[in-house]
């Protein structure tokens, strides 16, 4: 063979693989039947999933494949959102933040789960989030929080009292104890929250202005300028800029582990944060071990303690091969004995409330009493389709504010027109 | 005539034979995304509503949105600060480089190493040095006892703004100073000599013909990195996730929040405007000087 000979061939030879590549995605499918599960998270959670998974393959005789996700929650979305958008076979079954159900439901990407009893779980939960045109389209499987975790050796140490109740005596007492404490520690701080640019900003926003009365959405329409969420933002603010407890990067990089770890170095009192944060609190190494509470969050003395709720929940593509194994799967994912399973693996909280109640857990977990007080008053996130751009924009005049870059009313009001403006795109027919 | 006439039509089959292959590659990954972003652009694409056509609405409302508009001249300001000054450093680097040393290409190699960093993972680095409790940069303050309390660098609008031209500048200088390398390396070493004996001052050799003489590859440097300043996502996505507030969030990030929460179309239109800019500008640059030649 000539030297030219060969290098055609190899040409071709590429040419082949080129169009393999490209035409692949059209005959996408693989093996009928077999599950195909899109999950996300931390490497110890998608072991634990993998172990559930061979599980619940040993028992049904059906075969699933995990599809393991980026542990970032907003990328998981991303890749969720282009797979459905394009109709494609696969992934069957996924899980989804609290957040996104809204905008899945109503893209019409969820396949109804048919003959499962919703009734061993959260009611307010079940009806706010996993119903959509009077069909059960998705069920907890892991529950989430705000919650308040406080120093108990500090709080007895500088004889303060009890953990607040209200914002108030969050204030006074963080002041009194930062102001001692910062003359062995100077970095030290009286509240973290999360405060930076992104979700769980949001999320923060409504805690403290649910419990001022506030909201960020009511009857169909999205209401922002209101005096009950001005108060919660000039609370927010002067965390920061006038009693000076919350630390300056509060709105540039507090998100959920650079408070867990502030706070977790014993360089906070108090801290915001998920469930999540306790076993980390608690295990080996901690600073804090030993020495943390929860708590639900401080409410103005007039209002309520709120919290918002977070968490996981499965769903069944509409588009899925496989649908009738991949609602034998949640099923069995969403059972008590494989609830429980993953619940003891990762100490998660479940999203199932009989749960709560169960001895093996409680002995394991016994503050999940206290949790399953606090998730009974959670409170969702608007579930609306358009959530996410109402979110961002929110997100981006609530942070403008932290910042000392714009007034409430001012942020506010801007947020509201430029949601208004949004809605407009979106309802006109 | 006949005769060369022939083979000429015959040459050109044979010339598009040979193209044929890449023009295929590239209308197929360039010029297929590149219409399918602009007719995604004049829909309504919503993941949750039916798809619907409706012309320019997606343009008219990126007209009146202040957010977009906020990022536009975020974008340009990002261009405007951070081109200049890193082809400027990289002009320096490069000229330095030009001269003979010792290990001259071991520091020619070592030039080129933030270049070779992924952008990902430089920007993760920059978070390390900027950031308020462990970050190297209050670490240095506080060394040198240069304030007393920590500086919250990502927490004002400039201070945001300056570190991602500071870690942008860091990242591409290099790309520049290769570029003028290879420009700087082609001038005739006979020109200087030429230019020494007419007694020509260094100041004059620089301006009268070390830069008329790289005017091409200048161009050529400023295109490359105004392309992709315009498109700067990474950096922020990292650093600042478009805060405080907004204030740095550039076009690309812009169009990347609005796919992410499902508008497909509103972000291809902002896409859209990203492409006109950028191209705008391109032209603008080839046509302002005869680079045609060096390309």
């Amino acid at each position: 063979m000539t030297h030219g000979g060969s290098l055609y061939e190899l040409g071709l030879r590429c040419w082949l693989v080129f169009l393999l590549c490209v035409l692949s995605p059209c005959c996408e499918g693989g093996e009928p039947g077999r599950v195909v599960f899109s999950v996300g998270g931390a490497p110890n959670e998608l072991d634990a999933w993998e172990e559930l998974v061979k599980d619940f393959e040993k028992e049904s005789g059906v075969s699933v494949e995990l599809l393991r996700q980026p542990s970032d929650s907003a990328q998981q979305r991303q890749g969720l959102i282009v797979s459905l958008n394009g109709k494609l076979r696969n992934p069957d079954v996924f899980l989804m933040d609290v957040a996104w159900v809204g905008l899945f439901a109503h893209s019409e990407w969820l396949e109804p789960l048919r003959n499962i009893d919703p009734s061993p779980y959260f009611e307010r939960v079940i009806e706010d989030v996993d119903t959509f045109r009077g069909e059960l389209i998705a069920l907890p499987v892991y529950m989430d929080g705000g919650l308040l975790y406080f120093r108990r050796d500090l709080l007895d140490a500088y004889e303060v009292g009890d953990f607040p109740s209200t914002w108030e005596e969050l204030v006074s007492v963080s002041s009194k104890v930062q102001a001692k404490k910062r003359e062995v520690e100077p970095g030290f701080y009286g509240f973290v929250w999360q405060g930076a640019q992104y979700e769980g900003l949001v999320c923060n926003f409504l805690e403290f202005a649910g419990s001022q009365g506030g909201f960020l959405f009511r009857d169909a329409q999205v209401i922002l300028d209101t005096a009950e969420n001005r108060r919660a933002l000039h609370l927010m603010h002067d965390l920061i800029w006038k009693h000076g407890i919350s630390p300056p990067n509060t709105y540039t990089e507090m998100r959920e582990e650079q408070a867990r770890t502030y706070f977790q170095e014993g360089q906070a009192l108090f801290e915001r944060n998920w469930p999540y944060a306790w076993k980390l609190h608690q295990a080996d190494g901690s600073r804090v071990k030993g020495r943390v509470d929860i708590a639900p969050l401080p409410a103005p003395a007039t209002g309520k303690s709120m919290s918002t709720l977070g968490g996981w929940h499965i769903g069944v593509s509409r588009f899925s091969d496989a649908k009738e194994n991949s609602l034998k799967f949640v099923k069995y994912v969403a059972s008590y004995e494989g609830q429980k399973k993953m619940i003891l693996r990762l100490g998660w909280n479940p999203g199932r409330r009989d749960l709560y109640e169960d001895q093996d857990l409680l002995r394991e977990m016994p503050f999940l009493k206290k949790l399953a007080v606090i998730f009974l008053n959670a409170r969702s996130r608007p579930v609306i389709p358009y959530y996410t751009q109402v979110s961002d924009v929110s997100q981006r005049w609530i942070n403008a504010v932290l910042a000392d870059r714009v007034e409430p009313h001012k942020a506010l009001q801007n947020a509201e027109e430029e949601i208004a403006a949004l809605l407009e795109r979106y309802t006109t027919k | 005539m006949p005769v060369k006439q022939n083979r000429s039509e015959g040459d050109r089959a044979d010339a598009f034979g040979f193209m044929f292959p890449i023009l295929f590659f590239m209308s197929a990954l360039i010029m297929v995304p590149v219409l399918g972003t602009l007719a995604d652009s004049l829909y309504r694409d919503v993941t949750y509503l039916p798809r619907k056509f409706i012309g320019l609405e997606n343009y008219l409302a990126l007209a009146n949105d202040p957010a977009f508009w906020k990022s536009l001249r975020f974008t340009f300001l990002f261009v405007a600060v951070s081109v200049p000054i890193e082809v400027c450093l990289g002009l320096c680097m490069a000229m330095v480089v030009n001269e003979a040393f010792p290990f001259r290409g071991f520091v020619r190699a070592t030039l080129l190493i933030p270049w070779a960093v992924p952008m990902a993972v430089s920007g993760r680095v920059f978070e390390l040095i900027f950031n308020y409790s462990y970050g190297a940069a209050n670490f240095l303050l506080h060394v040198f006892d240069l304030s007393r309390e920590p500086v919250n660098w990502l927490g004002s609008e400039i201070g945001a703004f300056a570190a991602l031209v500071v870690t942008d500048a860091w990242k591409t200088t290099p790309f520049a100073a290769i570029i003028l390398l290879a420009g700087l390396s082609s001038i005739p070493g006979e020109l200087y000599e030429q230019a020494k004996i007419d007694r020509a001052s260094l100041v004059q050799r620089f301006f009268r013909l070390t830069l008329p003489m790289l005017k091409p590859v200048l161009i050529v440097a400023f295109l490359f990195r105004t392309i992709q300043a315009l498109q700067i996502f990474d950096y922020i996505y990292v650093l600042t996730g478009g805060g405080p507030g907004g204030s740095t969030t550039s076009l690309s990030l812009f169009a990347y929040n609005h796919f992410a929460s499902g508008d497909f179309g509103y972000g291809s239109a902002a896409s859209v405007i990203l492409f006109l800019i950028a191209m705008s500008l391109s032209t603008f640059y080839l046509a302002g000087g005869a680079v045609r030649r060096t390309l």
